[in-house]
């Protein structure tokens, strides 16, 4: 009985963090001109939340998470360059007006995906710990179980190899969990 | 212009698939901002919906900005 309760606080906790996850989200992809937050976007966010979890999982593979921004524009100019267009810097493009939010909490299909395969990780974790909040890494690691799209292709061109990271990010939510107890 | 010699191999769908994705936020960008342009220079709502194609209302309703007093 203690145990579920516990649990159930911490799910209600978890709300506030998938509240501002996608929050955060929808602002990175209004201001890049996307309606709607993709998985690239709740990576990014993921990025920012508190916990640091997901930055220590990149540096953990020598990845620089600083630079994921940049790495989604180099995947499109790469993806471009394949078809023989040479894509303006997004400093030109970026004179088109950011976006206005949409309706809340409606996602790309790539930012649903990510969302649903984040529960079940997070759901088994919790299942060995109870106390084991949703943490930043794994976002990190929902995000890297794709096969293809944006966020996985940036996080190639970083360098970092998603199976590589998703042991990371798994080492980061231990090693976070041992650190609260 | 594309050169058709250029294009991903239909071998390699993942990064033909890649490129279709990278065009349409790049046709998605230039597109809002050659409206945007447009308004600036005095374009109406139905010039611009007769260059790209589409009905006046829907041209409105994807592109204007919703901070923008313009009307369709």
């Amino acid at each position: 009985m203690f145990t579920f309760v516990r649990l159930v606080r911490q799910r209600i906790r978890d709300m506030g963090t998938i509240k501002a996850l996608l929050l955060t989200a929808e602002r990175y992809a209004n201001a890049d001109g996307q309606k709607e937050p993709g998985a690239e976007h709740v990576v990014l966010s993921a990025l920012a939340l508190p916990d640091g979890t997901a930055r220590k999982a990149l540096h953990r593979i020598q990845a620089d998470p600083e630079r994921f921004q940049d790495a989604i524009a180099q995947q499109y100019r790469d993806a471009l360059e394949n078809l023989g267009i040479n894509a303006p810097h997004d400093a030109d493009l970026n004179e088109a007006r950011p976006l206005s939010p949409g309706k809340a909490y409606r996602v790309q299909a790539s930012a649903q995906a990510l969302m649903e395969r984040l529960r079940t990780i997070v759901e088994n974790d919790q299942r060995q710990d109870v106390r084991c909040p949703l943490l930043s890494a794994h976002v990190l690691q929902a995000a890297c179980a794709a096969e293809f799209g944006v966020a996985v292709r940036a996080l190639r061109v970083m360098g970092a190899a998603p199976a590589d990271l998703i042991e990371a990010a798994k080492t980061e939510v231990t090693e976070y969990l041992a650190h609260q107890r | 212009m594309i050169n058709p010699a250029t294009l991903p191999s239909p071998d390699d769908p993942a990064e033909a698939l890649a490129a279709v994705v990278a065009l349409r936020i790049l046709a998605d960008k230039l597109e809002r901002n050659a409206v945007d342009r447009a308004l600036a220079q005095g374009w109406s709502w139905s010039q611009i919906a007769e260059a790209l194609g589409v009905s006046k209302q829907a041209a409105h309703r994807r592109l204007a900005n919703p901070q923008s007093k313009t009307t369709p």
